[in-house]
């Protein structure tokens, strides 16, 4: 579904990731994990159109609008009511107000939501507001999901309890899923596949690793699944090998 | 209203009437000379002759004209080229110096020149008025959209908004947020355009007023003046406070 080839992106001067090669497979769950400021992100902006590459391609067997990007913060309109949040990308995509009203109120209601259409955002927890979120991509129905770190600012049980609601949906609907990362035991836990970016600048792909544990999947019971351990302790290595400070001095 | 700002406004009106009898009574008993500070009494009989007379009512109406249309033509020209600026660079690199020197400047110093240009008539107090709200409306518009939330944007941008949408749905409503928290700022700068430009030169309105009771050294109808134009300028903001809240109902929930 996604193909990412020799991508390189820089902000002036040296890139912050080169030579990246990414393969995300259709009704596949692919993680990428690596250290703060690695460039994980960059990877999703270049997919998103964001952001230009340095070189490097990228190829979807999808259009960009059947893309759906859930950002790392929940960046919803604060003068808009949740259910308008809910309806924008409707309305951007001229589906009639009242039908993207309809469906807005559904997906609030399918993630626990219902009722809470004629809120402000600023009104709402920041649980509540990361479903909005949620609901405001979902609601285009996206073939493909980048995910940065959505639930990075949540405590443990309300994000433990959102990617669980999320990861259901995603194996329901076969949705193929790019969710970037720093946390191990959330990238093995959803995952088919897990990628890891080594430390920038020039940061390169170290690994990739198959993740063989069943689905469907419970984030919590597959934490006690065989597979997990060995691969948590494979992970770790890598990345402690990466962010170790280097023997020569200046 | 709740307990603690209703004791603070009694507190308020405690006071300054206090005040107020303070002074009354230093008139009275000499401590004060009532040529250059006539007791509350005096004002308040000024005030009550001007209204009631109806003098005052076409001075207020004529200030009250140059001041709304120099308030609507400033937010008006401010608004279109804050927005030229922010979406042009060449008409930022034209712009922002004028207008960054015409901020740094007391901009009444204006008022003599456009009184040659334009006359004593209600064109110079407008234009006074207009360049008043125009220059920090400008800036408000300008800084709005260059301070618009990123993140905003790029959500908007990959829900697949273009230029129309991130226009309609993004920086309207922030600059909408930046100008309606200088509005009652734009209303008192119109103000005084308004009565600075009467005040150099007119035939009428509350700054001929103010003149005219400077000229004859009439303490009673100044501070009487002042009174009656703080008074409406407090009106406004009143009303200003309502229309912002109105129009930013999602900040104060």
């Amino acid at each position: 579904m996604l193909k990412v080839s020799d991508l390189a992106v820089g902000y002036g001067g040296t890139p912050v990731i080169e030579g990246i090669d990414l393969d995300v497979a259709t009704g596949d769950f692919t993680s990428l994990i690596g250290p703060s400021g690695s460039g994980k992100t960059s990877i999703l902006r270049v997919v998103t159109k964001l952001l230009l590459p340095l070189r490097g391609a990228v190829e979807l067997d999808v259009a960009v609008r059947d893309v759906g990007f859930l950002f790392q913060d929940d960046a919803l309109l604060p003068w808009r009511t949740v259910r308008q949040n809910v309806a924008l990308g409707l309305h951007i995509r001229d589906v009639p107000s009242d039908a993207a009203d309809d469906q807005a109120e559904h997906w609030l209601t399918v993630l626990g939501l219902g009722g809470f259409g004629d809120r402000y955002p600023g009104q709402l927890s920041g649980g509540q507001r990361k479903r909005v979120a949620i609901a405001q991509v979902l609601a285009l129905e996206p073939r493909l999901l980048l995910m940065d770190e959505p639930f990075a600012s949540l405590d443990a049980i309300v994000r433990t309890r959102i990617t669980q609601e999320l990861l259901e949906w995603v194996e329901h609907k076969h949705l193929t899923v790019l969710l970037v990362t720093h946390d191990l035991e959330e990238a093995i836990s959803a995952s088919d596949v897990v990628y890891v970016l080594g430390q920038g600048p020039r940061a390169t792909i170290l690994a990739r690793h198959q993740v063989d544990i069943p689905r469907p999947r419970d984030v919590l019971e597959a934490r006690r699944h065989p597979a997990f351990g060995p691969l948590l302790g494979c992970l770790w290595q890598e990345l402690s090998a990466e962010s170790k400070p280097s023997s020569t001095t200046a | 209203m709740t307990v603690n700002s209703l004791a603070s406004n009694v507190r308020r009106c405690v006071t300054l009437l206090g005040l107020l009898i303070l002074w009354e009574a230093g008139a009275r008993v000499g401590w004060m000379d009532p040529f250059y500070l006539p007791p509350p009494s005096t004002v308040g009989r000024v005030m009550f002759t001007l209204a009631v007379s109806g003098e005052l009512w076409p001075h207020l109406g004529a200030t009250a004209v140059a001041a709304f249309a120099g308030l609507l033509v400033g937010l008006g020209l401010g608004i279109g080229l804050g927005f030229a600026a922010a979406l042009s660079p060449i008409l930022a690199e034209l712009l922002e110096p004028v207008m960054i020197l015409l901020n740094a400047i007391p901009r009444v110093i204006l008022a003599p020149l456009f009184v040659i240009w334009l006359g004593i008539g209600l064109a110079s107090k407008l234009a006074l008025a207009t360049v008043l709200v125009a220059v920090l409306i400008f800036f408000s518009v300008y800084n709005g959209i260059k301070e618009v939330d990123p993140r905003l944007v790029e959500r908007i941008r990959t829900l697949g908004g273009g230029r129309r949408i991130l226009i309609g749905e993004v920086y309207i409503p922030s600059v909408t947020a930046w100008v309606m928290g200088n509005f009652k700022v734009a209303v008192g700068f119109a103000f005084t355009g308004a009565v600075v430009g009467e005040f150099v030169a007119s035939s009428r309105g509350l700054g001929y007023l103010l003149q005219f009771a400077q000229s004859t050294y009439n303490a009673a109808l100044t501070i009487a003046l002042v009174v009656i134009i703080m008074t409406f300028v407090l009106l406004l903001f009143a009303i200003a406070e309502r229309l912002e809240r109105h129009l930013l109902g999602w900040r104060y929930l």
